[in-house]
């Protein structure tokens, strides 16, 4: 209970303001983020497969650059289209202010998406020894480039309920559920039972993982500060988000995890797939309530 | 040199002559502010009583603002003013997600951010803020914090143990102060926000942001 509501000697109302900002950052910016993990997942998945199952992964690799290369221009070209002056994009390669998230995340997505490049053409040319070494790399950057959404939104002062640790934990968890769940779908019939158990297992316990995370801060968070205990009255009782977000929770991670276990133990690829479209959508869903409800609380 | 601001509160009556004098000074939109004040009424009837706060950048020592943006559109005068460059400025919005007291609007007709500047422009030609000249009860003092004689300085000095700042655990050091400030007054959590109309006219929570 606010302080307002406790005593009638302190029941304070706003008579009269002006209109404070609504929606600051819109849906274009959950397709930004919804977008970049699947543009770096897919990268740490083919990875990951390249290692564990060789065999199966070795006809995925231009698949993959391709893939990743078309999510990572939707990912910048939402982030353009969310700039209100987006001709002048070019100021942040020109002036770049290094204490900010924004500036290290432009010049990371473009040395990342020029990586990308490089290794569809590996890929199409069949360098197959090249396209592994500059993988790696690329793996390497995709690190960086899906965390640098999480610096930016501790870099909110404003919005308390993203901190950095929990943010980073998310992002590199959405980055695994997304690119396990899109190679999942991509990789078909090419990939062998083992390596499908593989992308089962990675997209499971990141939806576990994820959702515990989750789960924390819907119930301990409003326990350590003012502002959380509001913003998450937005997506509890009557809030104008509950209905969203416990429909992401379930379409995102708790159905997936349960038909991942149901097609272990049936070993249907069809479950299989249901999950992995099933934890995309999700995904989008529960990426869109994060960033809308810190955005409802008034500042001033 | 540390410009600051300080408000006192005890003095303000409320009638938004400053809000009007930087709307006008500024050529501020219609529809987004640099500075206003607000009023938030505070106990039950018969017992009530009618807060006026004017809100404004806080210019702080350790701004978010400045830290976010990709650019340096948003960047420190050596006076110590947090300035904005609207040329340099790519409209991310960053800034007005970072600013803890919801001082930074996207202007609807450049499509760029801005914010109270202090009248920077002013203050580089010797003369006060607009706010200032037009409060007709010097109820906003603004100063060299760093000059121990300057009239603010005496201001904290001689209000010892009654002058705050807003949300001072985000870290942010404001440079702008008030004296005789509560939570009410303070903290935009303290009250309560209807939606519908206010004492003269619809007040809309929610307004959009720039060309979104």
């Amino acid at each position: 209970m606010a302080v307002h509501e406790v005593l009638a000697a302190t029941n304070a109302v706003v008579t009269l303001d002006v209109g404070i900002p609504g929606i600051v950052w819109p849906w274009l910016v959950t397709v930004n983020m919804w977008a970049k993990s699947i543009g770096t997942g897919v990268i740490f998945m083919l990875f990951i497969l390249l290692r564990m199952h060789p065999e199966s992964a070795k006809n995925l690799r231009l698949p993959t650059a391709i893939v990743a290369f078309i999510f990572i221009n939707i990912f910048l070209l939402f982030t353009l289209a969310d700039l209100h002056q987006p001709f002048r994009m070019w100021h942040i390669f020109v002036y770049p202010s290094w204490s900010s998230a924004i500036a290290w995340g432009s010049f990371m997505a473009s040395a990342f998406l020029g990586l990308l490049v490089l290794l569809a053409f590996l890929a199409y040319k069949k360098n197959n020894e090249t396209f592994d070494k500059v993988l790696l790399w690329t793996t390497i950057l995709a690190i960086p480039v899906t965390l640098y959404t999480a610096a930016l939104m501790s870099q909110c002062t404003a919005r308390e309920l993203w901190q950095m640790p929990a943010e980073a934990a998310q992002m590199i968890l959405a980055a695994l559920l997304a690119g396990s769940a899109t190679m999942i779908l991509v990789g078909g019939n090419k990939l062998s039972d083992e390596a499908k158990k593989t992308l089962g297992v990675v997209l499971g316990l990141s939806a576990l993982m994820a959702f515990i995370i989750y789960m924390s801060e819907y119930v301990f968070g409003p326990m350590k500060a003012e502002e959380i205990a509001v913003i998450l009255e937005y997506i509890k009782g009557d809030g104008p988000y509950t209905v969203m977000f416990w429909l992401g929770q379930w379409i995102a991670y708790i159905l997936p995890m349960i038909l991942i276990l149901l097609s272990r133990s049936s070993k249907s690829e069809s479950i299989l797939k249901l999950a992995a479209i099933m934890a995309l959508v999700g995904l989008a869903i529960v990426k869109h309530v994060w960033l809308m409800i810190p955005q409802l609380l008034p500042m001033s | 040199m540390q410009l600051g601001f300080l408000v006192d509160l005890h003095l303000c009556m409320g009638c938004k002559g400053c809000e009007i004098a930087c709307k006008v000074e500024n050529e501020v939109p219609l529809s987004t502010w640099r500075l206003r004040v607000k009023y938030v009424d505070v106990g039950t009837f018969p017992e009530t009583k009618r807060t006026f706060t004017p809100l404004r950048c806080n210019h702080c020592e350790n701004a978010p603002c400045e830290r976010i943006c990709p650019v340096s559109a948003l960047h420190y005068l050596d006076n110590g003013i947090v300035n904005i460059d609207k040329e340099r400025c790519i409209g991310c919005a960053g800034c007005v997600m970072a600013c803890p007291y919801g001082a930074i609007y996207i202007d609807p007709q450049t499509q760029t951010a801005d914010k109270c500047t202090y009248c920077a422009h002013r203050v580089a030609s010797s003369m006060m803020p607009a706010c200032v000249v037009a409060c007709p009860v010097q109820a906003n003092i603004f100063g060299d914090l760093d000059d121990p004689t300057s009239n603010i300085s005496k201001y904290i000095q001689n209000s010892q143990g009654g002058v705050q700042v807003r949300k001072p655990e985000k870290g942010t050091n404001p440079h702008h102060y008030y004296v005789g400030g509560g939570n009410v007054s303070l903290n935009p959590l303290a009250s309560f926000r209807p939606e519908g109309h206010d004492l003269f006219g619809k007040m809309t929570s929610k307004m959009p942001v720039g060309g979104h």
